[in-house]
């Protein structure tokens, strides 16, 4: 199963917030974020609802402001290619402390799996490398992100991390109150 | 002073250390001047709603800041301010540079100029408009203050009156 690919969202998500329990996550709308949830809900999450596209300039504007700690940010390729211009900024700022995982399934899960441009002709790394990202990398297996987690998390980046997911549907929920959602992970944040 | 002298001296005063911009020709000597300063962490953006989601996070790490900007910067963030910004209730200062009013000669400039303030009204973002030099440090400290009370962005705009308009060429 761990040598196959494609890799399933949610096993991987598992994986990612056991081996960085104390990292702060930016998850983007859509399917990282409901999986992040139903990873089990916790103070430093930061689930965004709505604006498509943003979850890497959040994630940029965190782990400049808070150099000392992990940031994780999580979205899709769908969220990538909204603002493909976040990995541009984030080339130029290029904060160690940050580790962007797309979740690249080609397809626009949520609202009925119309194919992104990923499913055929576009490469999110090339994206990424052509923005001036200097640590990217792709992988196709669960084995391979494992592995890969231990590098990430432990040399310096910015790291963009395309994972080729498959469909499997994300049906956990996260809390709704974006003011609750924001002041919760400000204090765990400022602690 | 001059008004850039004075807008980069609240700044300061108000912590606003990260600038989120996209240049804009009015804004540049103050971009220089924030570029030159070490307190000031720069945030050079390829398009202005990605600045609603940087002060975002940063506001979130506990630091303030500004998303410098044309009015036309405004039209391209308005799906970032009415989903980010403030339902999750962040505040941060945008400083707008105006077109589209006194001295315009582009016509591809008048309708978002002129859409700005319709558009902030309707998203209850409050905003001022700086017309004169000996006005500006107050609007600035007056702007700051009420974004952070209200937890939300307040905008200040720049007008032609203050800060001339574009030669045309």
């Amino acid at each position: 199963m761990r040598d196959k690919g494609p890799i399933n969202r949610l096993e991987a998500t598992q994986h990612l917030v056991s081996r960085a329990p104390q990292a702060l996550v930016v998850a983007g709308p859509g399917n990282a974020k409901f999986d992040l949830a139903a990873t089990g809900d916790r103070p430093q999450h930061f689930y965004i609802w709505n604006s498509l596209g943003l979850a890497p300039s959040v994630g940029l504007g965190l782990a400049l402001a808070q150099p000392q700690q992990q940031v994780i940010v999580l979205d899709g390729d769908g969220g990538t290619l909204m603002n493909p211009g976040a990995l541009v900024t984030m080339a130029r700022l290029a904060p160690p402390n940050l580790l962007h995982i797309v979740w690249d399934n080609g397809q626009y899960q949520l609202t009925g799996g119309q194919p992104t441009a990923t499913a055929t002709v576009t490469d999110l790394a090339a994206m990424g490398r052509g923005a001036g990202l200097q640590h990217v990398t792709t992988v196709t297996t669960l084995r391979e992100f494992e592995a890969g987690l231990e590098t990430w998390l432990t040399e310096p980046g910015p790291w963009l991390v395309v994972a080729k997911i498959d469909d499997s549907p994300a049906p956990a929920r996260p809390p709704k109150d974006p003011v609750w959602i924001k002041l919760r992970f400000m204090e765990t944040v400022n602690r | 002073m001059s008004w850039a002298d004075i807008v980069f001296e609240r700044l300061k005063a108000n912590q606003l250390k990260v600038v989120c911009y996209v240049p804009d020709s009015v804004l540049a000597p103050l971009i220089a001047r924030a570029e030159a300063d070490p307190f000031f962490t720069m945030v050079p953006l390829t398009r202005e709603e990605e600045g609603v989601g940087v002060l975002t996070g940063a506001y979130l790490g506990g630091w303030r800041g500004v998303l410098m900007m044309q009015v036309s910067g405004l039209g391209n963030s308005v799906n970032a301010l009415a989903s980010l910004a403030i339902p999750y209730q962040i505040p941060f200062l945008m400083l707008i540079s105006q077109r589209g009013e006194l001295g315009e000669f582009n016509p591809a400039q008048i309708a978002m100029g002129r859409a700005a303030r319709p558009v902030l009204d309707a998203l209850d973002i409050q905003h001022f408009t700086l017309r004169r030099v000996d006005e500006v440090a107050t609007l600035m400290d007056g702007a700051v203050k009420t974004a952070y009370t209200a937890r939300r962005p307040v905008a200040l705009f720049l007008s032609t009156e203050m800060v001339g308009w574009k030669e045309e060429k």
